[in-house]
């Protein structure tokens, strides 16, 4: 593959630089042909039912029916709920120690894809398969395996921690939610990695080996500092996906053993369909903050990244 | 389709683009609308294991007369409808706690002049009482009950000369004496948080106290409960829930890896003595074993047996929304299914118990021993229903049998009853 370099040198820089046509402040109706059906789809989907939502947070609705405003009971109901509380909890640990462990994994995968070895490209497309199957069937499928074949094999060997299955292990049901998380979300991190070991310029490698750097020296001084942008990107995409975690666990351990494994996700939506309504509303509502600061956290390193 | 050549060569004009989109649009939307001068209702019923059996007898209805077509409607999302203010015309559903609190708000409409209510046998009344309901108002007519007790493996009780324990000793006794034969007595699937709060958590309350008492208590205290009151969760049913994590001890030893499925695989093959489940996984034992020779009796959790009592539930209770349009349109659907000849034949198909006073008694050999607990009044209401779902009861029991704490486990319990009581 040949890049063309993408800054060319200009070859007259005293020349001015062309005016910006003049037509470029007009009004162009074409744009609004593209703006407003999206605006008006997103305003009726999400804006008005998020703010429906956010009203009936401060109701003693149950989603139908009279209701009275209660201020901010719901919210002060919330946070001295321990089952609440547990979510929370579960769910930010549950995201970090993925989104780690997705990314070290992906970085490591995007590396070696990005080596000149053989068979890179069906490589690299067996290893994005996962990303195209739907995350229920992974759950369903990793289910069977975990509750079925691995404890087979652990009798068969007489292996005794696989003969019981991970998901009904109170203690460590979660690192199955965490094992099959990251099998589904490496790939479009590796995508991401490997687009950015792509990028980078492949004379700084060469310049560092006349220098005499080895393979290790190369990747934790050359590659590392300049995948900083990509990684920083991939771990708070990362961290609000899994924050959002639901359908994975629906289908590995549905929230069990007993509630060891329920995310916020699970807490609000069972919450809604079973008649808390409003209170699973002000839930939602301190969920939907809490992404909205991780989404101008991203929106920051983005826009930071353009500017260098 | 063909479009002309000259019409692609053109550059596709904005206007005209629009004007294509719209006409399209429009031919669709009128397409949808239909020429049936009837009146149309929407049908609710979504238990998926008799979806065709409704399915049929709605279109015998809708062939049957010229005034009214019906519609089945199979969805689960109640709730959204209602929130919609868009809920089917007439519903065909569990009556459990998610359908009382529709109820108790006054969603549904007042039933109690129907003459179909005057029929309902006197044990129907504990059930209906165990929700609130509307003032002045009965908002259900029930439709079919389900009766659930300990399925057990005939063969195997004869084949040791095993009889039917009465008493609690006897149960730990008969779970010994199978053990040491080396049968597996009970087959439990801990996987499905839902198999452990149904079948052991609820047998195990519900044999030992008096469960109706206990809620129609909780409900009078309302928002005064504290986990210090009179009457809690702790004091109730540690000793139910101890009895149940010693029961559990005599399962399979992979319960904690096995799911509904391998359960009524496992129980249809004879793999276990007794199992844990109502009458729903009858039907999926016979796919694999037609020949098995079942029975049931109530699991006895006291050492009186006039205790004796099995769990029932309304499988199935009809309603017709307050928002409604069609209100007497569904109460024409409502007569139809209501005729003795197809309620009594539904209970026959679905494996239910009916709920008139003229009710024939059930002619299924699996399910008779539970006919005299019945027309006795010897029935209980599940806990696992009573309790509101919001509050996770089945991943609470399904902690419980893979190692949790009983003392734990109903403090939180309590402590979720107080502060949902607070704020509804």
């Amino acid at each position: 593959m040949t890049l063309t370099s993408p800054a060319k040198p200009r070859s007259d820089s005293k020349r001015p630089l062309p005016t910006p046509p003049a037509k470029r402040r007009r009004f162009e109706a074409t744009y609004l042909g593209f703006l407003v059906p999206a605006l008006i789809c997103f305003t009726i989907a999400i804006t008005v039912p998020a703010a429906m939502g956010i009203f009936f947070s401060f109701t003693d609705s149950v989603g139908f029916g009279d209701y009275n405003l209660i201020g901010l009971a719901n919210y002060a109901a919330l946070f001295t709920d321990p089952a609440i509380i547990g979510a929370y909890s579960f769910t930010i640990g549950f995201a970090l120690v993925t989104v780690l462990l997705t990314n070290a994994l992906a970085f490591l995968l995007a590396v070696g894809l990005t080596a000149q070895i053989r068979a890179r490209v069906a490589l690299r497309t067996i290893f994005v398969m996962p990303m195209v199957i739907s995350g229920i069937v992974i759950a369903y499928v990793f289910n069977f395996l975990f509750s079925n074949t691995l404890p087979t094999v652990g009798e068969y060997f007489g292996i005794e921690f696989l003969k019981t299955s991970l998901l009904s292990n109170p203690d460590l049901a979660w690192l199955s939610i965490v094992i099959v998380s990251a099998w589904q979300a490496i790939p479009s991190a590796m995508l991401i990695y490997i687009a950015g070991l792509m990028a980078i310029p492949y004379d700084l490698y060469e310049a560092s080996s006349l220098d005499g750097a080895s393979a290790l020296g190369q990747l934790v001084h050359v590659t590392l500092p300049l995948m900083i942008g990509y990684i920083g990107i991939n771990i708070i995409i990362g961290f609000k996906n899994f924050l959002g975690a639901y359908d994975v666990i629906v289908g590995l351990t549905n929230g069990g053993p007993g509630v060891q494994t329920r995310s916020i996700a699970m807490t609000i939506f069972t919450g809604f369909e079973r008649g808390d309504y409003a209170y699973q509303m002000a839930n939602a509502t301190v969920f939907f903050i809490i992404s909205l600061i991780i989404a101008l956290l991203q929106l920051r390193l983005t826009n930071r990244g353009q500017v260098k | 389709m063909n479009f002309g050549s000259e019409a692609l060569s053109r550059p596709l004009k904005r206007r005209s683009f629009i004007a294509s989109m719209l006409a399209t649009g429009t031919l669709t939307l009128t397409s949808c609308g239909t020429d049936d001068p009837r009146a149309s209702i929407r049908f609710n019923q979504s238990k998926p294991e008799v979806v065709p059996y409704f399915r049929d007898l709605l279109s015998q209805f809708n062939s049957s007369q010229r005034t009214v077509n019906a519609t089945h409607e199979v969805t689960a999302g109640l709730s959204a409808a209602f929130a919609r203010n868009d809920p089917p015309d007439l519903g065909c559903l569990n009556y459990n706690f998610e359908m009382a609190r529709f109820q108790e708000r006054g969603a549904l409409s007042d039933l109690s002049d129907l003459p179909q209510q005057k029929m309902n046998a006197p044990f129907i009344k504990q059930l209906l009482d165990l929700y609130p309901d509307y003032p002045g108002r009965t908002s259900v007519l029930p439709y079919s009950m389900m009766g659930a007790s300990v399925l057990y493996n005939k063969d195997i009780f004869e084949k040791h000369s095993l009889s039917i324990p009465t008493r609690y000793s006897e149960l730990l006794d008969l779970c010994g004496e199978l053990s040491d034969l080396g049968i597996t007595p009970i087959y439990s699937t801990f996987k499905d948080a839902w198999t452990v709060s149904q079948g052991l958590a609820d047998y195990c309350v519900g044999g030992a106290i008096e469960t109706n008492q206990h809620f129609a208590d909780l409900r009078e205290l309302g928002s005064d409960f504290t986990p210090d009151s009179a009457v809690t969760f702790s004091k109730a049913f540690t000793d139910p829930l101890l009895r149940m994590q010693e029961l559990a001890k005599f399962s399979n030893k992979d319960a904690a890896n096995r799911g509904y499925g391998d359960g009524n695989l496992a129980f249809a093959n004879g793999q276990a003595a007794m199992y844990l489940q109502g009458p729903w996984a009858l039907p999926e034992i016979a796919k694999t074993n037609p020949d098995a020779n079942i029975g049931t009796f109530p699991l006895p959790m006291t050492e009186d047996p006039e205790d004796l009592k099995i769990r029932v539930n309304l499988d199935l209770a009809l309603w017709i929304p307050e928002q409604s349009d069609h209100k007497a349109e569904a109460r024409e659907l409502l007569a139809f299914l209501c005729q003795p000849e197809l309620q009594d034949a539904y209970n026959e198909s679905a494996l239910g118990f009916g709920v008139r006073s003229d009710s024939p008694p059930t002619k299924d050999p699996r399910l008779k021993q539970m006919q005299p607990y019945i027309d006795n009044g010897r029935i209980y209401q599940g806990v696992s229903t009573a309790i509101p779902r919001t509050i996770p009861f089945e991943n609470y029991m399904q902690g419980l049998v893979t190692g949790g704490s009983v003392e734990q486990t109903l403090a939180t319990l309590d402590a979720d009853w107080a502060r949902l009581a607070q704020r509804s």
